[in-house]
């Protein structure tokens, strides 16, 4: 659970520490919650993919990463009848890294177990040298999605921070293994810290001045 | 859970081919101000901007570029067109997000239908 609370934490101050006032009316706000939930699930999910994982308890997790990735990406192609153009050819980049993102995402949860881990990786090695490499290039894509896209993030050292944050989550497997086997938290209890999180931001962005 | 989420990655294919099934406006890309290819409409109202120094758009009063219209060049002028949504973004959407920083109501800084509905204003 500290490492739960402590990615989230770190994920949504980082957004605070200049222009905490700054928001784009409550949906957008709302919308991008659910995506810094998601991103702040992607950083948990890695901090306690260390030792011995309990693999069933990692996937559920992914699965609920996942959904909320989902609900970022569904929350705004439904609300805003104009955001798809930025889904189609011609999009900025930014936009191409969130969409590959979510499909990475979704494709290193579902063949992550067996049978269908076996479809893919001839033995388990192969699979998680490639498990590791995609949950990385994950975290890339999104990050760099979150920083490039610069609303909340819009100093640059809020940019500096946020993807010294990812890589050091997603590079420091050395210093991860020092802590041992961190705890993964239920999915119902992910869930439920993404929607207080969400809630905090979006109201602490939408404040009358 | 794997089918679950194939139809949930259909469905929003689904959505980016033919629109929101439940948003309120759908802007049509449509060939407007004599673009070559079709856009997406948008909307500027001059009364919500009186306050702006008008040099801050209208760059061609200053730098000797011609008397026209906004959309006269940016929508079709070959080598200008092109540039139309990254210069637009910045310009329209980077004014309002540093009003927004500022606390100041300046203006959407990120809704998309905010401005991407046509209209008649002048």
């Amino acid at each position: 659970m500290r490492v739960l609370l402590a990615s989230f934490a770190a994920v949504f101050l980082l957004t605070f520490i200049a222009n905490p006032t700054r928001g784009a009316g409550w949906f957008w706000d709302a919308g991008n919650a659910l995506g810094f939930a998601a991103f702040a699930g992607l950083l948990h999910l890695t901090m306690t993919s260390n030792g011995r994982l309990d693999v069933r308890a990692h996937q559920s997790l992914g699965y609920g990463v996942l959904f909320v990735a989902l609900a970022h990406v569904f929350w705004f192609m439904l609300g805003d009848g104009a955001i798809i153009e930025f889904l189609k050819v011609g999009a900025p980049d930014y936009m191409w890294h969130g969409i590959v993102s979510c499909i990475l995402l979704g494709y290193i949860i579902t063949v992550a177990l067996v049978p269908d881990r076996f479809k893919v990786h001839r033995d388990y090695a192969s699979f998680r040298y490639w498990h590791r490499v995609l949950a990385v290039i994950t975290i890339g894509t999104a990050t760099y999605h979150i920083v490039v896209s610069n609303f909340y993030l819009g100093i640059w050292y809020q940019g500096v921070l946020f993807a010294g944050l990812a890589g050091a989550v997603a590079f420091g497997r050395s210093f991860r293994a020092k802590l041992g086997q961190l705890p993964v938290v239920g999915i119902g209890m992910y869930m439920a810290v993404s929607l207080v999180f969400a809630a905090a931001f979006t109201v602490a962005r939408n404040l009358p001045a | 859970m794997k089918v679950f989420f194939v139809i949930v990655f259909i469905t929003g294919v689904f959505i980016v081919v033919f629109g929101s099934p439940v948003a309120k406006e759908k802007p049509v890309r449509d060939h407007y101000y004599g673009s070559p290819e079709p856009i997406l409409p948008m909307s500027f109202a001059h009364l919500d901007h009186l306050t702006e120094n008008c040099i801050l758009c209208h760059h061609n009063y200053a730098d000797d570029t011609g008397g026209a219209l906004c959309m006269n060049c940016h929508v079709t002028d070959p080598q200008v067109w092109p540039l139309l949504e990254r210069q637009y973004h910045d310009l329209c959407r980077g004014c309002h997000e540093e009003k927004a920083a500022q606390g100041v109501d300046g203006g959407p800084p990120r809704e998309c239908m905010a401005c991407h509905l046509g209209d008649d204003l002048p």
